[in-house]
């Protein structure tokens, strides 16, 4: 099917520049028979000489075209190519370059067209160029690289634009918007993206960020609910539909609709990746409930062994206040001494890690061994730790430059797959782009984990501070108690104290008491059944 | 460390036997924060358990156990025995087994004895085996026996091959079980096996070689070598207790 609308893209293309050649031919029928005399007899010839190598440069057009017409791509390519540097059709340039594009793009060389593509846009050709801007944001869309993206989108005349494919341009303009801060810009471009279009729930969800940005939570709201009851029908881990019920917690949550957030938070499905942030998110929420049983609960959860590779140290400092709510003063000196003895070394090591290094390739290079240990059981030698570069490595603009390189790669492989298109020019061209594309994305991968370790660094720096205060308040209230025993008041009766604390399990659930091994099957499933140490 | 793990084994039994009824604060968790899905969480490298309580990688496992033969007609059914293990890492251990049988005869040839004037004493009898045993630890888990007791269990396969000495000649044996482990603490677990041997064994039933007086017409004594070998098969039904060093 895609082949097929490559091909009709393709005889659409090429059926005008056969009409312009076919133009120029009848041009010279018809100026043959006025050329007579003797002047213009001896002039002839000349003109002859130089006609042929045009002429024949043509005629290689033409069969090039016709290759194209045949659906012979990689033939056509290879030919058009060679021709996109002849001299002699240098006013055909913009014309051949963009249907080289074309004959790339069904090769699946997306980078390679998009090159063509871009150098058509240069010559600002009066039709060319514009098309070549269509062509290129959807390539730049299926290669997702931001660069060549914000390349076309920027040079995009909306109204000029394919009708059909004006919900990409919307929803690409909305996140530039969104990443320029102008939300309201961008929540209406977002809302312009039709619910027809592929990109549809993806733009709702856009749209329900940049109203939270905005602070228009009841808006936010109802722009999460809408996209949730749009993927009511689809399977529970369907991932629109977890982070639209995400997105409606963290609504929730910003309108300080406590109860709500949390409940909205509990119905997110327990295998999907964004459970983690739920259960972590979730538990700010029952602290801001004053549910701290149940914030102790998620805790368990979150600091048990199977987080060890995540990077949370917010969330230690947040049991530790609930410790502190609950005048747990032993386990709040526990918590965080944890949080010291875990984030003092990585605080150090991102600082002598960031003062040391100044090249991009080296940050580079850490954050492609620690991919390589996340996705593989290979193991290899950081300079810092995993948690952290695991961390930088889930960060968007990272994660979509890394699935960039990816599709380079896939370029390269497919490029070299080929014995006659990697000896060919097109091929030693394309082998060209690539590197330099993957050269320079390494390097760009490389300047966003040195500023997410920058990012790290200052918020250790701020936790480490907050850190502190939570010990002055676990001093302060250790003191209270010891006055208070020294006053003679009983301040061993813990409120509950003297409550048999046993209970009964509700039928239909197992209880197994945690003596300190931690099992798949129960992680999220933790109850805390402490008691609470002050009135 | 003795005392502490006797205690337990006590508070085992008791849990085994009985379950205690107490009158008890209902502590009420929120509906919506009990378990609602029978899904996992999604991790970079999933593994069931983490930071386990029993951790025998590397490390030496001692045994002592009694077995009990179910299918044994004229030996005593009963041997005590010992064991040690190495585990090379949480899946395998390689082990040598020792059992010493019990003398005397079961309490079917006593009663053949006193009916029939049978003397199976006469027939030769096991009287210990020496194994090597490879054990596969197939699964490490634990159970709930109360709200305040939880044991960790491993199941583990067996195939052994040995000696088995009876008192006039040794034969070769092997053997195949499935066993299960209930750890009630770090070190200390309780063993049960299942096992079927299988070896060439002297059949003790022998034609005018074992009636004795008072019967009528009572035979010599034969000699061991006159009783017949053929392939035996045994089940064996172990229990034991074990330590992990």
């Amino acid at each position: 099917m895609k082949k097929l609308l490559l091909f009709l893209i393709a005889i659409c293309v090429i059926a005008p520049f056969s009409g312009d050649a076919q133009n120029s031919t009848n041009t010279r029928r018809v100026q043959r028979p006025k050329a007579t005399g003797t002047a213009q007899r001896r002039v002839a010839p000349a003109k002859r000489t130089a006609a042929t190598p045009q002429s024949a440069a043509k005629r290689q057009l033409n069969n090039a075209l016709r290759l194209a017409q045949g659906g012979q791509f990689e033939n056509a390519a290879n030919a058009l190519f060679s021709l996109s540097r002849r001299p002699e059709l240098s006013a055909q340039r913009a014309q051949i370059k963009y249907v080289l594009g074309n004959m790339l793009v069904g090769m699946k060389l997306y980078q390679t067209a998009a090159f063509q593509f871009v150098d058509v846009i240069r010559m600002k050709h009066p039709k060319y160029s514009r098309l070549a801007i269509e062509k290129l944001s959807i390539v730049a869309d299926s290669l997702g690289d931001d660069t060549i993206l914000n390349y076309a989108i920027s040079r995009v005349v909306v109204s000029e634009f394919p009708a059909n494919l004006r919900d990409m341009l919307n929803f690409r303009l909305g996140e530039i918007f969104l990443r320029k801060n102008d939300f309201a810009q961008a929540s209406e471009l977002f809302s312009r993206v039709g619910p027809n279009s592929s990109y549809y729930f993806q733009a709702l969800y856009n749209k329900g960020l940049a109203e939270l940005e905005a602070n228009q939570t009841t808006l936010a709201v109802g722009t999460f609910q809408t996209m949730l009851e749009g993927r009511r029908r689809a399977p529970v881990t369907d991932t629109n539909k977890v982070a639209a019920q995400v997105g409606l917690a963290r609504a929730l949550y910003q309108k300080k609709d406590w109860e709500g957030s949390i409940e909205a938070y509990a119905q997110v499905p327990r295998d999907t990746l964004m459970w983690h942030d739920a259960i972590f998110e979730q538990s700010w929420a029952m602290l801001r409930a004053a549910r701290f049983r149940s914030a102790l609960s998620n805790f368990q959860t979150l600091h048990s062994a199977y987080y060890e590779d995540f990077y949370m140290p917010e969330s230690l400092l947040l049991r530790a206040i609930v410790y502190l709510y609950i005048c747990k003063y032993d386990e709040m000196e526990k918590v965080l001494g944890l949080f010291e003895k875990t984030y003092g070394p990585v605080r150090s090591k991102i600082g002598s890690f960031l003062k040391a290094t100044h090249n991009g390739t080296a940050y580079y290079d850490e954050i492609e061994k620690a991919q390589l240990i996340k996705t593989t059981d290979k193991s290899a030698n950081l300079h810092l730790p995993y948690i952290v570069l695991r961390n930088v490595l889930e960060q968007g603009n990272v994660k979509r430059s890394m699935q960039y390189l990816k599709k380079l790669n896939q370029e390269k492989q497919k490029v070299e797959a080929s014995m006659t298109l990697r000896s060919s020019p097109l091929g030693r061209y394309a082998l060209k782009i690539l590197a330099n594309r993957v050269k320079n994305t390494k390097l760009s991968v490389g300047e966003m984990v040195k500023a997410h370790l920058l990012n790290m660094r200052v918020e250790l720096r701020d936790l480490y501070e907050q850190a502190g205060f939570i010990r002055y308040e676990m001093i302060n209230g250790r003191k209270e108690s010891i006055k208070q025993e020294i006053a003679g008041k009983d301040i061993d009766a813990q409120i509950d104290d003297k409550v048999d604390r046993k209970f009964y399990i509700q039928n239909g659930y197992e209880y197994y008491p945690f003596q300190g091994e931690y099992w798949l099957d129960e992680v999220g499933n933790y109850h805390y059944l402490g008691k609470q140490s002050c009135e | 460390m003795l005392s502490k793990s006797l205690r337990a084994i006590m508070v085992f039994l008791t849990a085994v036997v009985s379950q205690t009824a107490v009158a008890a604060e209902i502590v009420e968790l929120p509906t919506e924060e009990l378990a609602q899905e029978s899904v996992l969480p999604i991790f970079d490298r999933p593994v069931s358990v983490k930071n386990r309580n029993i951790v025998t990688e590397g490390k030496v496992e001692a045994d002592v156990f009694y077995a009990y033969s179910m299918t044994e007609p004229i030996a005593n059914v009963s041997k005590f025995g010992v064991s040690i293990y190495y585990n090379t890492n949480e899946d395998n251990a390689w082990g040598f087994r020792f059992a010493k049988n019990f003398s005397g005869l079961s309490t079917y040839a006593e009663q053949l004895n006193q009916q029939f004037n049978l003397d199976f004493k006469r027939a030769p009898a096991p009287e210990m085996s020496g194994m090597v045993d490879y054990n596969v630890k197939a699964f490490y888990g634990k159970m709930s026996l109360s709200k305040s007791l939880v044991f960790n269990t491993m199941l583990f396969g067996s195939v052994a091959g040995g000696v088995i000495k009876y008192v006039h000649k040794t034969y070769p044996a092997v053997a195949f079980g499935i066993g299960q482990k209930f750890y009630f603490d770090k070190n200390w677990a309780l063993r049960f096996d299942l096992r079927l041997y299988a070896n060439e064994a002297p059949v003790p039933f022998l034609k005018n070689a074992l009636r004795v007086p008072p019967s009528p017409s009572p035979d010599p004594v034969p000699e061991h070598n006159r009783f017949q070998d053929r392939l035996t098969l045994t089940t064996n039904l172990e229990f034991g207790l074990s330590y992990l060093f």
